[in-house]
């Protein structure tokens, strides 16, 4: 007992010695709170080019002095949750302006915020409909048979449904942080949801709420998303960068649309309950899935750390579709840190660059030639690639899958 | 006895002295009261209006029960009723003291279990009694206020509002335990943290400054929080209090639809059928938009 008694002794005196630093801090603190602070999010400009309810378009103007520009435009499928700002959430962590620097011509989908009107929209409507929709109007406006497609997190599952659905229309995908197999005990959320009465929840609420899913996002991990997190700005609220930063990344965080209460309801039975997805038994509209059918080159991106969307939840998709070209890339990073820790922005969006423009080119020579599919593509998805980075960018293939 | 005595309470013996006191003076008022308009009509009927009547028979009433009582067979009846008084008074709040000697019970017991439940790292048998017995307290004891049918034409509303407090209060006790598991892991870790400081402090090696410490707080309670979140014990506690919070929610927006009614508004049920009709005529028009090969006209092409 005696021992414990010096330990915390000990404590309360560092404690005291760190008293007069907090002090300075928060003074500092108070000075650059009541300042004018810069956290505005989604800088770069864009114009809205497709309107069809809820759901817009946003097309942003890319590097026209840019090497190499990409001929075939890329459309960024964001999930229902949370906002597609993440993705351009400050000028130097924004993954929209690497790919404008790029030389991409880039739309994204922004899904809007689900009215009470919008409860019983399943994700048919969402993938059969909304993006469909959306897919028609870029071929069209740019008069080309296919365009690339990117989804993120659910608005990946969508794209892969999508891609399944109507592999005509799309050249390449890309899928990131995107859960295909969920059957798996990795993640709490693919833990929780086994056993959710989703009937109940969405006779309940309707649509479900924005507000609901945060909660039971902070639980994923309290001690650091409800604890740790604060007491790290407390540390640093005399730095007004950090102090910016920190509050466009809450705003964003908090920025949580509702998620419409029938395609919630069909995402946890069909695929977090059912699993059916990876299994290529999952049905819209009467149509089969058929995760063969998507034969376009593929690029998956997955965090090691990630305790949303676990890699075991991303890395099946590669195995299961019918395409030769197929990419694992297995970042050391968590869910979001992908896209706006500054070492991974480094990694990440040029990683997708490259990609599109080494298949960009491939398509080039193909048509001067006259070959029919480049040589990658015959590769059967056994011998495809599987790279894990680490956040010193450090890249190796770790093994054929 | 006269009619004259009849009329004259004050005259009775009577064991309620002071509801003679009151029928007197309520008497007296009421013979005080001024003539009406009609009285000074002169009409017979007029001198005598509905209210001194109503009061007049009402004071006789009482009049009459305060004769009976006074009567020498009353007696033992009314001695009786004084001897149950207490019996009954006392059988309310006996159930008030056995809920009161249950919760003090379990919590008695739980009081000799501190320390052999908090095993560090472990949430397979959570500790929740103490929340068994007040939601059995609850179910025993209370509930079956809730449920006494309701009669009469607004039946069907009263019942609806029992069923929200009655659903409310269950709602209450399960977010009382399942704030309390949460916060399980934070006691399990200033357990450990303290464990831990103590075994590096034996080994000189204590952290030097109140970061370190925290450092080790903070990864310690995050452990005990991933072993908490992945048991069966937290999962079953979360969704029995979402299922009570779904329960109190429909029930409320239920009870508030019934208020509603009362108003010239549309309630939220009357705009989801609304919705859903719109809905599926919706998805109608754009297969057929398709089928017929036209531009569907819910989209707007901006450029």
């Amino acid at each position: 007992m005696n021992s414990s008694k010096i330990t915390l002794d000990l404590i309360l005196e560092r404690l005291a010695e760190d008293a007069e630093k907090a002090q300075q801090r928060v003074s500092k603190a108070s000075e650059i709170l009541q300042d004018q602070l810069s956290f505005e999010l989604g800088q770069t400009p864009y114009e809205i080019v497709y309107e069809e309810d809820r759901v817009k378009v946003k097309h942003y103007s890319r590097n026209e002095n840019a090497e190499n520009k990409l001929k075939v435009p890329l459309l960024i499928v964001y999930a229902l949750i949370n906002r597609e700002t993440m993705l351009d959430l400050q000028p130097d962590r924004s993954v929209v302006k690497t790919f404008l620097e790029g030389g991409i011509d880039l739309y994204m989908v922004d899904w809007g915020y689900p009215k009470r009107k919008d409860r019983f929209l399943t994700i048919d409507d969402h993938v059969n409909g909304y993006m469909n929709n959306i897919v028609d109007f870029i071929r069209k406006k740019n008069n080309i048979p296919q365009i690339n497609l990117m989804g993120i997190c659910m608005g990946g599952t969508f794209s892969v449904m999508y891609s399944a659905l109507h592999p005509e229309k799309i050249k390449n995908l890309i899928t990131t942080v995107t859960p295909s197999s969920f059957d798996t005990d990795k993640g709490l959320l693919h833990i929780w949801m086994k056993d959710l009465d989703v009937d109940r929840m969405v006779r309940t609420f309707g649509n479900i709420p924005g507000d609901l899913m945060n909660l039971g996002f902070l639980l994923l991990n309290p001690a650091r998303l409800m604890i740790d997190k604060y007491v790290g700005f407390m540390e640093n609220m005399d730095k007004k960068e950090f102090v910016e930063n920190f509050v466009r990344m809450e705003r964003w965080i908090f920025d949580s649309p509702d998620v419409p209460g029938e395609t919630f309801r069909q995402f946890v039975e069909d695929c977090y309950k059912n699993n059916l997805l990876i299994q290529s038994k999952m049905f819209l509209d009467g149509k089969r899935i058929d995760l063969k059918k998507l034969t376009m080159p593929l690029l998956n991106f997955f965090g090691e750390y990630d305790h949303l969307v676990p890699p075991t939840a991303c890395n099946q998709l590669s195995k299961a579709v019918g395409s030769g070209d197929v990419e694992d890339v297995n970042l050391e990073t968590g869910h979001i840190g992908i896209y706006v820790s500054s070492k991974f922005q480094k990694l990440f969006a040029p990683k997708i660059v490259q990609w599109l423009k080494d298949r960009d080119k491939e398509d080039v020579a193909a048509s001067k030639t006259d070959l029919a599919r480049p040589a990658v593509r015959k590769k059967s998805a056994k011998e495809g690639k599987k790279f894990k980075i680490d956040k010193n960018g450090q890249s190796g293939t770790v093994q054929a899958i | 006895m006269t009619e004259e005595d009849k009329q004259s309470p004050v005259k009775e013996p009577s064991v309620f002295p002071w509801l003679q006191t009151a029928l007197d003076m309520w008497l007296k008022m009421a013979k005080a009261t001024p003539p009406s308009p009609d009285n000074a009509l002169g009409t017979p009927t007029a001198i005598q209006n509905r209210f001194t009547k109503q009061l007049d028979t009402n004071l006789n009433l009482l009049k009459s029960f305060s004769r009976m009582m006074s009567e020498p067979e009353s007696a033992p009846a009314m001695a009786n009723s004084f001897i149950a008084l207490p019996e009954i008074l006392f059988k309310i709040s006996k159930s008030g003291f056995d809920a009161a000697l249950q919760i003090q019970n379990h919590l008695i017991d739980k009081a000799g279990k501190i320390g052999k439940s908090t095993e560090a790292y472990k949430f397979d048998n959570l500790d929740q009694e103490v929340f068994e017995a007040l939601n059995n307290v609850y179910e025993k004891e209370l509930r079956q206020y809730f449920k006494i049918p309701p009669l009469g034409p607004a039946r069907f509303y009263q019942e609806r509002f029992n069923e929200m407090l009655d659903k409310y209060n269950l709602f209450e006790t399960m977010l009382a335990e399942f704030l309390s598991v949460l916060y399980l892991p934070v006691e399990k870790s200033f357990k450990v943290f303290q464990e831990k400081l103590q075994q590096m402090a034996e080994e000189g090696n204590l952290p030097k400054e109140t970061k370190e410490s925290y450092a080790i707080w903070i990864k310690i309670l995050e452990g005990h929080y991933i072993n908490l979140f992945k048991s069966r014990e937290y999962t079953d506690v979360l969704h029995r209090m979402l299922s009570q919070l779904e329960d109190f929610i429909i029930i409320r927006n239920k009870t508030m639809e019934d208020f509603l009614q009362l108003f010239p508004i549309v309630t939220d049920q009357d705009v989801d059928d609304l919705y859903k009709e719109f809905y599926l005529l919706k998805k109608r028009v754009n297969k057929l938009e398709k089928q017929l090969d036209i531009s569907p006209n819910t989209l707007t092409i901006v450029k």
